[in-house]
């Protein structure tokens, strides 16, 4: 067996006292898709947020594994995590830049590159051509995305114009751009009607397949769930109460008590 | 639908008639005057209902024409949009023909001191307004104590070339540095805060320096301001009526008579020099990472930091290179003015350079120029009429406020496009 990717141990936030996970392992595999599912207020959104270093979690570990390195993410501050681990993410409810161009959305998710090519700001004033050439090369990342999406011909117009869909799209190789080993999606499919639902699962298992980026994905909307995970992590009350693949989790009378209630 | 519409309008407008009453029947009607040692009261009603009738039939009006949705031909969309278009297409040309304007200024037929005088005053806003706008505009960050670095720029240049004897070009970029300094110093404890939180710690931190400035004695002489602040030279050559023997002066070198004009046509340019600087700073930074992450960071900072950017740097920087620029305006109010008190340097500053920047058009540097030209000149004009004058500025601001919600220039043009790159 392949090593994982995010090996999460014993994971647990308090607020105050209120246990919002509790003890929580699970752990999720390079190029496979693991969601993360549970009835509202399970804990699901606490959990990217402590990946992703917007919580300080209370107890436990969180290990990131590159090729040669094994990185503990709760050494890591908020920014730090993308910026150092690799660790990307979207939002429940959309957070794109709304008064800036598409494209300049995408060049904002490649600031450190640019940020070091363009000698912290000095060179970049004198127009150096490392500088140059490296814009042009974000450039043509964001072009590869936008292209990908569909998106190319509105690139220059502000992102807050476009539709639904496109702007969760959008937000989703946003965080493609920081070119991250883990990609967390907090319900990409919220909002969606079906045929964007399926071009979302589409731009999915590209991910998945292609850029071999390990995705964890909260989602409610089951037909994504069900198409595209290869394994599922239930949660209830912080709780993590089933674990397995798509078809498994289907079938579980813990997680469908969990969703419906017992029959009494 | 139509009379219901009317009916409602004329009750709001005698509503307001009647706040308007209310508001200035004591302020302006009641008038007391001391006569034979005894306070007497002399009532100006007619005024009063001058302004209550100006005050209802406005409103009416307003009513009318402006918040009226069903009237599409209504005056805001018809003189707005027509304004705005005109604006929002012709930015460059706009700015090109103001730039060409502003260098052959100084030798045209109807300058004269005053207007030369009021031309430096507005020259000095407006880069203040630039170096403003990246804090406020570009990065999102209520800054309401700008002034605090315009007077660390001012007191350090003064202080250093007093004491130190060190020339115009010397200490304009310590100045800078100074100011600099100051901006991270203010950026560090309000890292984390916001909005309203924000504006007030950076009031604050104005009058912080202010009462600073006031008290230090021995280091800024308090309230007697320092005097005596070396004027500038013209690479070397003073500008002097009478040189001392053997001394180059700059009507003596260039062979002409002497005319203190010349000193002031030396001082526009240096602010125009400066003030085009910090514009075509602005223009560049703009489009290099930095400032596109300042803009991100007005956008959303949680998703900056999602994406790896760090917002502390983000945001110092910011602080920073706006202070600098501050600092710049400073020294040369300073070496202009030759004496500066803590007086020059109240919260009145700040908030007009605020307004300036907001009535502009957030992030718009043909707006700050807009803006500046209309509120400084409008004051200029109503020099006159004395106390009416503030009247005719918070009268500008409302209608630029009404018919231009977001800033006179309110669009944004991006920073990169994919045509021309890929071109």
């Amino acid at each position: 067996m392949s090593q994982k990717l995010l090996d999460v141990e014993n994971l647990t936030m308090k607020f105050g006292g209120l246990v919002a996970i509790d003890n929580l392992s699970f752990s999720a595999d390079k190029d496979k898709i693991t969601s993360i599912i549970g009835p509202n207020g399970a804990g699901k959104t606490t959990v990217f947020n402590c990946l992703t270093g917007f919580y300080k979690a209370t107890a436990g570990s969180m290990f990131l594994n590159k090729e040669n390195e094994r990185l503990n993410l709760r050494k890591f501050s908020d920014f730090k995590v993308a910026q150092k681990a690799g660790v990307a993410r979207t939002f429940q409810n959309i957070r794109l830049f709304p008064q800036m161009s598409v494209l300049e959305n995408l060049m904002v998710a490649q600031h450190n590159k640019l940020m070091d090519a363009s000698g912290f700001t000095i060179l970049g004033l004198f127009n150096s051509p490392s500088f140059i050439k490296e814009e042009k090369e974000a450039v043509e990342i964001s072009k590869y995305w936008l292209d990908i999406i569909g998106l190319t011909h509105r690139a220059d117009d502000d992102a807050g114009d476009l539709p639904y869909g496109d702007q969760r799209k959008l937000e989703i190789v946003r965080a493609m751009c920081i070119n991250p080993h883990l990609l967390c999606l907090d319900e990409p499919a919220a909002g969606l009607n079906a045929k964007e639902s399926a071009e979302l699962n589409k731009l999915l298992l590209f991910i998945k397949n292609e850029k071999k980026t390990g995705i964890l994905l909260i989602e409610h909307d089951m037909s994504v769930v069900m198409e595209i995970s290869d394994h599922v992590v239930v949660l209830n009350y912080g709780k993590k109460i089933f674990q397995g693949s798509a078809k498994e989790t289907k079938n579980s009378p813990e997680v469908i008590e969990a969703y419906l209630g017992t029959e009494e | 639908m139509e009379k219901k519409f009317l009916q409602t309008s004329i009750k709001d407008s005698l509503f307001t008639g009647l706040i308007a009453l209310a508001l200035f029947g004591p302020i302006v009607g009641l008038r007391t005057v001391a006569k034979n040692e005894v306070l007497e009261v002399h009532p100006k009603w007619f005024i009063v209902l001058i302004i209550v009738v100006v005050c209802a039939v406005g409103r009416f009006l307003t009513n009318l024409y402006v918040y009226n949705r069903d009237q599409k031909t209504g005056i805001q969309s018809s003189i707005g949009k027509s304004i705005s278009n005109f604006l929002d297409t012709k930015g460059y040309q706009i700015a090109l023909t103001a730039i060409i304007f502003s260098v052959i200024f100084p030798f045209l037929p109807f300058t004269d001191r005053y207007l030369m005088d009021i031309a430096i005053m507005m020259l000095t806003y407006i880069m203040l307004g630039w170096g403003l706008n990246i804090v406020i505009g570009l990065a999102g960050l209520l800054d309401l104590g700008y002034v605090a670095f315009y007077a660390v720029g001012a007191y350090s240049y003064a202080l250093f070339a007093i004491h130190f004897g060190w020339s115009f070009w010397i200490c304009l970029p310590i100045a800078g540095i100074f100011a600099a300094m100051f901006g991270v110093l203010l950026g560090f404890p309000v890292l984390r805060l916001r909005g309203d939180y924000l504006a007030i710690v950076t009031l604050a931190f104005g009058e912080m320096i202010r009462i600073l400035l006031l008290n230090w004695y021995q280091l800024t002489k308090g309230p007697d301001g320092l005097t005596g602040i070396p004027r500038p030279s013209f690479f070397g050559l003073p500008f002097k009526s009478f040189p001392d023997e053997g001394e180059q002066t700059f009507h003596t070198f260039f062979g002409i008579e002497y005319d203190p004009m010349q000193r002031i046509i030396f001082l526009y340019y240096l602010i125009l020099v400066l003030a085009l600087i910090t514009n075509l700073f602005t223009i560049k930074i703009r489009r290099l990472p930095i400032g596109r992450a300042w803009e991100a960071l007005r956008e959303d900072e949680i998703a900056c930091k999602s994406l790896g950017v760090n917002p502390r740097n983000t945001k110092l920087t910011a602080f920073a290179i706006g202070a600098m620029f501050g600092g710049f305006a400073g020294s040369f109010f300073a070496t202009r003015q030759a004496f500066i008190s803590p007086e020059s340097f109240t919260f009145i500053e700040s908030a007009i350079i605020v307004a300036i920047v907001v009535l502009g058009g957030m992030g718009s540097q043909t707006g700050v120029v807009l803006a500046t030209v209309f509120l400084i000149g409008l004051i200029e004009v109503f020099r006159d009429f004395e106390s009416y004058r503030m009247i005719a500025f918070g009268g500008a601001m409302v209608l630029i406020m009404i018919f231009r919600p977001r800033g006179i220039l309110a669009t944004r043009k991006p920073t990169i496009t994919l045509e021309k790159s890929s071109s």
